[in-house]
């Protein structure tokens, strides 16, 4: 009988432990998540600044909704999609792979290959 | 002949720059961090007014109506150098309505505010949380916004307006 007290008592505390741990990492979880994202964010107010590094309102504000939203169980994806609709990529350290920003990263190429298609063309025409 | 055959080239990647140049700055001044919210609908918001917390004003009241939406709080000292530019713009267009968003203030430093220098508002809504100037992008006071009968934000400012900006910028959107 008083073994069976002494199990339940031990059951209840391995329990509590479980409970307290996971309760603990959670947070620690989120925290981690917040900081990660938030390095990836520009402080609108500050001159080259995260929004992890800077204490300016604006980016604690960003801080919570950040926090709020990912405790609420949303994507980093939808944070920084909900962020981008409303302050614009300019909020955004890396930018976005869209077709604006995919061609002005491949315009020096196409550049390149159409120089170097004349120059071929040029070449060949003086070796007849 | 030869002279063709270099310059078409050159001239061609000319106009492919030229091109891309535009695009790529088409209505960006780079001076300024970009408007995510220009020609598009204003954000769904409701605020209480400061005066009585059961009079509300929602997204749909400033439907079919130009509306010049702006961010002010007292502890703002740019929102005081613009102030008394909305008196003279309620003055001059009457049809305009003119919406305050009280930002992150506590209603006694507000209505102290609005007593010393006026209130040239229409309707004072209270964001005491800051989440409607979230839906709105602002990040720092005074912003002002111009929504047009649609619905939609057509003009944004950051930073306090002044006589010329109003005259240059605002009023022929008016």
């Amino acid at each position: 009988m008083k073994l069976s007290r002494f199990f339940k008592v031990l059951y209840i505390i391995i329990l509590g432990f479980v409970f307290f741990t996971f309760k603990i990492h959670s947070a620690e979880n989120i925290n981690e998540r917040v900081k990660k994202l938030t390095l990836e964010l520009r402080c609108m107010t500050c001159q080259n600044q995260s929004i992890y590094d800077s204490d300016a309102e604006f980016s604690n504000d960003i801080k919570k909704i950040v926090k709020q939203k990912l405790q609420e169980g949303e994507s980093e994806g939808d944070i920084k999609k909900f962020l981008v609709e409303r302050y614009g990529e300019y909020i955004l350290f890396r930018p976005l792979m869209n077709y604006n920003n995919i061609f002005l990263w491949s315009f020096p190429f196409i550049l390149l290959i159409i120089g170097l298609f004349f120059v071929l063309i040029k070449t060949k025409g003086k070796k007849i | 002949m030869n002279r063709i055959f270099i310059l078409t080239p050159l001239i061609t990647l000319l106009i492919i720059c030229l091109f891309s140049l535009v695009y790529l700055l088409s209505g960006k001044d780079p001076s300024k961090p970009p408007s995510a919210l220009l020609n598009k609908d204003v954000p769904i918001f409701e605020s209480s007014s400061l005066y009585n917390a059961k009079d509300k004003i929602k997204t749909k009241d400033i439907k079919n109506k130009k509306t010049l939406i702006n961010f002010f709080a007292s502890w703002c000292s740019p929102c005081k150098i613009e102030h008394p530019l909305f008196f003279e713009i309620r003055k001059k267009h009457p049809e305009l309505y003119l919406l305050g968003f009280n930002h992150k203030d506590p209603t006694s430093d507000a209505k102290k505010y609005l007593e010393d220098d006026g209130n040239p508002y229409h309707f004072v809504g209270v964001d005491s949380d800051g989440l409607i100037a979230l839906e709105f992008g602002v990040f720092g006071l005074p912003e002002t916004y111009l929504i047009n009968e649609d619905g939609m934000i057509i003009y944004k400012y950051m930073g306090p307006i002044t006589k010329h900006i109003l005259e240059n910028e605002i009023e022929p959107l008016l």
